[in-house]
């Protein structure tokens, strides 16, 4: 039984003080079950995460007490995306019909402070101030340039993409295009990447309905179908974050492991993708991943940047939200805000950032600690 | 139990430009935080391994140059003991 996505509601990501993480998910669940002309009793189970804000089950208090089965999954940067896994599984079991997937997150300002304990590693890591993402994806990207010869002009571009998308979408964070040069000269964070080559924790909330496929019209006339979801961790040898020391042999990494089921899964492969969303937190992390999704060969990206190749109107647009860059990263929500863009576009309700041609195939990739990836395909 | 080499070279490298939450711990204030190197060393025949560098001037800092293990004092402790904490440093 294939599974179909027939409702996307999101609540906007950034900043919002007078409503809690909780709060944005429940908007985003209602926006859903209207899009899908459905109610919440008639929802047969729900699957949701959240890092900062709270028991994602606690949505039952904001939507109704229906008794139904709502499960909390928390999986990182890749807590959407196991929740949508988990869903597929449910009605592909034939256990459920339809449910629900819900997402949502508010996190302090500044980068994340992970907790060395919790990943099974020495206090001493973090005290010595190495327990950082911003730095891994630093030095991730500072070999990657010294091997691939990729330019900090490449960087900057990345950011300039992700910050014109984000002006052309209404619930992003940042919404005002910042000059190539300015991009270029801002702050430096972690050499090589400046303050607007990060995106910032933030907030905000995504929830989709989904069905069994054969269903799917019942609920919407335009369904999109979930044609892979997988998700991996590392393997001995790969270089990840938070990783105090690592092998001299080299593997490759999750999310290579994870695109490659997927496009296997799918029976497609890179070249027949429409529209990707990337993993983005840091415009490094876009480049990386677009060779390690098998959308390029490593380098290649300079090119393809200075080109244009990954906007809107590109050969391969990447990111048509805005990503993480415009976005922020609620953590619960991050995965299905891209899920929710992929199925805005295969729809063909993006508006002024649609991607043009009617797109048919939708990718998404996650990745996160401690050297996790999930990826999904997505086709109309 | 294998003793891993002193020296080895630099594979890749940052600097951390602002001061980390908790639990960074190193008796600094956000007024006497300086910046610091982070670096992965690949000690030859052994592991590459992370660790924060002595130098904390990109200029300064390539992929590839040699560097050796230093100890020295970190932080102090409540009782005034001194932590020793381990970085690299080029070599000369």
């Amino acid at each position: 039984m294939d599974v179909a996505i027939v409702g996307i509601g999101m609540h906007p990501f950034g900043r919002t003080p007078e409503r809690s993480g909780l709060e944005q998910g429940a908007y985003a669940a209602r926006e859903a079950l209207k899009d899908a002309g459905v109610e919440w009793k008639d929802m047969e189970f729900a699957y949701g995460g959240s890092h900062s804000a709270g028991s994602a089950d606690a949505l039952v208090n904001e939507l109704g007490l229906t008794g139904l089965p709502f499960t909390n999954v928390a999986n990182g940067c890749a807590t959407g995306g196991s929740s949508l896994m988990s869903a597929v599984q449910m009605i592909k079991s034939g256990a459920a019909d339809i449910g629900m997937v819900a997402g949502f997150d508010k996190h302090a300002r500044g980068a994340f402070n992970a907790d060395p304990k919790g990943l099974g590693l020495g206090m001493w890591y973090g005290e010595m101030g190495m327990m950082m993402t911003t730095q891994f994806f630093a030095m991730k990207i500072q070999k990657y340039m010294h091997d691939y010869g990729i330019t900090s002009t490449a960087l900057a571009r990345v950011s300039e993409k992700a910050f014109i998308n984000g002006s052309l979408n209404p619930n992003a964070w940042r919404q005002t295009p910042i000059e190539l040069e300015e991009i270029q000269n801002s702050l430096m964070v972690n050499d090589p990447l400046t303050k607007f080559m990060f995106c910032s924790p933030s907030e905000g909330g995504v929830a989709l309905v989904v069905c069994r496929a054969d269903h799917a019209e019942r609920y919407c006339s335009r369904p999109v179908y979930i044609s892979s979801g997988v998700l991996r961790s590392r393997r001995y040898g790969s270089f990840e974050v938070f990783a105090p020391s690592q092998a001299l042999e080299h593997i490759d990494g999750p999310t290579v492991d994870a695109s490659k089921a997927a496009f296997e899964q799918a029976g497609i492969g890179p070249e027949d993708v429409d529209v990707a969303q990337l993993q983005d937190t840091e415009s490094g992390a876009e480049i990386m991943h677009m060779a390690e999704n098998g959308f390029c060969e490593h380098g290649e990206q300079e090119q393809m940047l200075a080109e244009g190749a990954t906007r809107i109107n590109g050969r391969l647009p990447v990111n048509t939200d805005g990503g993480c860059l415009a976005n922020g990263e609620p953590i619960g929500a991050s995965g299905l805000r891209q899920i929710h863009e992929n199925v805005v576009q295969l729809r063909g309700i993006a508006g002024s950032r649609q991607v043009p041609g009617e797109p048919k195939v939708g990718y998404t990739h996650v990745y996160g600690a401690p050297g996790i990836s999930a990826v999904t395909i997505l086709q109309r | 139990m294998e003793k891993l080499p002193n020296q080895g070279t630099l594979w890749t490298w940052t600097v951390q430009r602002f001061m980390p939450k908790s639990p960074y711990n190193s008796g600094e204030t956000q007024e006497s935080f300086t910046p610091y190197g982070v670096g992965y060393v690949e000690l030859p025949g052994g592991v590459r391994v992370e660790g924060r560098l002595t130098e904390n001037d990109p200029k300064k800092l390539s992929i590839g140059m040699e560097m050796e293990v230093v100890f020295e004092p970190y932080r102090k402790d409540e009782d005034g003991t001194d932590v020793i904490g381990f970085s690299f440093r080029p070599v000369e």
